[in-house]
């Protein structure tokens, strides 16, 4: 495994992490939020949540990794990659609480906006941490 | 405008353009490295001679690793429960049902409850009792390991059988995205009869989910009760040969009263559960009103239930009491009369069960004798808190985020205790019974307390378990954001119960708006203050400073270095030597 497929992996990691939090968040909520619209309207095919859901996999496996392993070395709070994966997925979450928000509004918006922000930093973090332990251990074996 | 571009083709171009910026300035920093080119730290997590991976945490027998697994599955369900909590706190932030409905709500504080008391406190405790027990006794292991491990590996099936609605919901939630039919998993409903589960409404409905939830706390009471020996035989077999009972550690003591309690506490629930399962299956009529009637399932529940509360808090209270002597450089005031107080709680306690029932219409006879003895087990509570501060006079307080924690303690505990010996004398009860004011008062002994001996242990003994340092700064923000969350979240319902404000109702009358939001802000600063932990403990496992020196807390210099401690310069010792023989496989330094 390379630099490129340690991210990946990273990646897988950390989207089933994120994937568990949000369908546990569904569950939690009795689909009060409907998480699924919210991905499906955050990556803009609101009547299709299904195909909405593949692309939100697909970049959280393959696209946002290799972003991160673009970015990593200039993220702030080095030179743990976990810590600068957290950094990454606060920037990823912007745009998802503002655009996923749909109408939800009042108290919901409240535990809305601070659940999704711990997903994303459960995401960033393991995508870092998974990340280093795997290309570490390659380099330390005399691999790069 | 925003609305038509899709989020994630703004989130790819933002995170492009910042690539660009960086590469475009061209000052690339050199490479990172996830562990900042530590030397590996593996003290309590000694690998020798044990299968690695996975297998290894499946097939141990290890106290110590079953501690850790116990720790982990209560942390786990513990953040389970806190979100049931916010869900709670979040619905009451104005008086009109804002989000859920009512059914769900009462879900919610009942899946709450459930959670936080059988399958958060309890494991975790039962962990840290794994875990220390053994080298505080100077033994090897627990008297019966291979007991120790089904008992923890019960927990797991026991807590999805509990939840068991909200797991098929998942499983349906997940499949309804693609086009299939998923009604039959979503049939059943997570069960909303309050953690008591009070009959005539826990029979009478029909929600098939209340079953399966039955058999699973019935497992975990199983579970529980086999933990529970476990520590007794091991406390009175495995002692070293120099621990007589007047040396025995304070922690032990309320390990050993706890378990006691649990001996007789728990299969009462349980029988009573099977009992309630046959009312529910079997036509029998124990709780009917022809029967048994409602009244005997709450003198059934509540003969253990008022057992269980202290069966939640003495290890706290042990925790407290062994750790305070040693944050201040003092001995335990009074070591024998806590001792005392904690046998006389744990006999006292089968005594006090039906002030929980006052306003049943029971003979005022017998509310009078249960108001004595209720009155009673204030005293040796009291007995402790002096005996606290006691300890503290003329001690050298350094202000740690473990001694933060157990300040916290002391003064929750304050609140939490005097208002139960209001809600003890009848007359008061009978105003405040059903009320926030109860909510208020258990909280602050159940979050006051626990949770906060819980993480002052968890900074204690983090360099034994893992070798590093925890970061001091983050945890005493952590410590005092608790402390002062617990006050902020749940003073407010003290004062809400006073006004009249029932409990278990999503909705409630406007003139409550402002105290309840108060609640709920103290409740997101203490989801705050659980997250910083967590981050703290994480972080700080994988890359805090590599502790050198096994005197953390200066314990040698008021001769309190205890076994553990001794264990752990062992460990030290040994990893010194080996990384000076050069024999560890792994790169010792960048
Ligand atoms: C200092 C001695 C204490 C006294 C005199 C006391 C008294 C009481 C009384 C009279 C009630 C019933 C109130 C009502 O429902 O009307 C009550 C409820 C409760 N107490 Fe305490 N208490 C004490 C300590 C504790 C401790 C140490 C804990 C927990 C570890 C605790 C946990 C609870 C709980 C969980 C309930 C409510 C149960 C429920 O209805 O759901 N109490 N207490
Ligand atoms: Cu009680």
């Amino acid at each position: 495994m390379n630099r490129i497929s340690s991210a990946v992996a990273g990646g897988i990691a950390g989207t089933a992490v994120m994937t568990l939090m949000l369908l546990l968040l569904e569950v939690e909520t009795r689909s009060a939020m409907d998480v699924f619209y919210v991905i499906a309207l955050f990556v803009g095919t609101p009547e299709d949540p299904a195909t909405g859901f593949a692309l939100f996999v697909g970049a959280g496996i393959v696209a946002w990794p290799l972003l991160f392993i673009a970015l990593e070395p200039y993220l702030p709070r080095g030179p743990d990659p976990a810590a600068r994966g957290v950094v990454f997925a606060a920037v990823l979450w912007v745009p998802f609480v503002i655009l996923g928000r749909g109408d939800i509004a009042g108290p919901l918006l409240i535990f809305y906006v601070a659940y999704t922000l711990f997903a994303h930093v459960a995401y960033g973090f393991t995508l870092g941490a998974v990340y280093g332990r795997l290309f570490d251990q390659l380099r330390q074996r005399g691999y790069r | 405008m925003f609305e038509t571009i899709p989020g994630i083709a703004i989130s790819a171009a933002v995170l492009l353009l910042l690539v660009a910026f960086f590469r475009l300035r061209g000052d690339a920093p050199a490479e990172s490295v996830s562990d900042g080119g530590y030397v590996p730290a593996r003290a309590g997590l000694t690998t020798h001679g044990k299968p690695t991976g996975l297998t290894r945490w499946l097939t141990t027998v290890d106290h110590k690793d079953i501690g850790l697994l116990y720790i982990l599955f209560g942390t786990g369900a513990a953040l389970w429960g806190a979100t049931d909590a916010m869900m709670i706190r979040t619905e009451l932030i104005v008086p009109e049902t804002a989000i859920w409905g009512l059914e769900t709500y009462n879900a919610v504080f009942t899946t709450h409850g459930f959670t936080m008391l059988f399958f958060f406190v309890t494991p975790v405790f039962t962990g840290i009792a794994n875990y220390v027990l053994p080298m505080l006794l100077g033994a090897d292991d627990l008297a019966f390991p291979r007991v120790n491990a089904i008992a923890f590996w019960l927990l797991p099936p026991s807590l999805l059988l509990v939840r068991g609605g909200l797991i098929t919901e998942v499983a349906g939630k997940v499949l309804a995205v693609l086009p299939v039919p998923v009604g039959a998993l979503l049939a059943l409903e997570p069960v909303g009869v309050g953690w008591t589960m009070y009959t005539p409404l826990s029979t009478a409905t029909a929600n098939q989910q209340i079953d399966v939830a039955l058999l699973g706390l019935h497992l975990s009471g199983i579970a529980t009760t086999m933990a529970a020996l476990n520590f007794i035989v091991t406390i009175f077999t495995e002692r070293a040969d120099d621990i007589g009972w007047n040396k025995l550690d304070i922690f032990s003591w309320n390990i050993l009263v706890m378990s006691g309690l649990v001996i007789f506490a728990f299969p009462l629930l349980g029988s009573a559960l099977v009992l309630l399962l046959l009312d529910r299956n079997f036509g029998t009529t124990f709780f009917a009103v022809e029967g048994g009637g409602p009244i005997l399932w709450q003198h059934l529940f509540w003969f253990f239930g008022h057992p269980e509360v202290y069966i939640l808090v003495l290890p706290a209270f042990g925790l407290t009491s062994f750790m305070l002597p040693k944050l201040v450089g003092r001995r335990l005031f009074g070591f024998r009369f806590i001792v005392y107080s904690t046998i006389a709680i744990g006999v006292l306690s089968f005594g006090v069960w039906a002030h929980h029932m006052f306003t049943t219409g029971m003979d005022p006879r017998m509310r009078a004798s249960f108001m004595a003895i209720s009155l009673a087990i204030a005293i040796p509570s009291a007995i402790k808190e002096f005996n606290w501060i006691a300890t503290m006079w003329n001690g050298r307080l350094r202000l740690t985020a473990p001694l933060l924690c157990i300040l916290g303690i002391m003064s929750t505990f304050v609140i939490g205790g005097i208002t139960g010996v209001f809600l003890a004398a009848v007359p008061v009860d009978f105003v405040l019974h059903d009320t926030h004011y109860v909510v208020g008062h258990f909280h602050l002994i159940v979050v006051g307390v626990i949770p906060l001996s819980m993480v002052a242990a968890s900074y204690y003994w983090f360099p034994i378990i893992t070798g590093r340092m925890f970061n001091r700064r983050l945890a005493k923000a952590q410590a005092l954001l608790l402390a002062v969350g617990t006050v902020f979240t749940f003073v407010p319902l003290l004062i809400l119960g006073y006004l009249g404000m029932p409990r278990r109702y999503g909705v409630y009358p406007a003139e409550f708006t402002t105290l309840n939001q108060a609640a709920s802000l103290g409740a997101f600063v203490l989801a705050l203050s659980v997250v910083l932990w967590l981050v703290n403990m994480v972080q700080s496992a994988r890359v805090g400073p590599v502790v050198e020196d096994a005197d953390v807390w200066n314990l040698k210099e008021t001769g309190q270095f205890t076994r553990e401690w001794q264990w752990f310069e062992e460990q030290l010792e040994d990893r010194q030597a080996e990384l000076s023989r050069g024999t560890d496989g792994s790169a010792t330094s960048d």
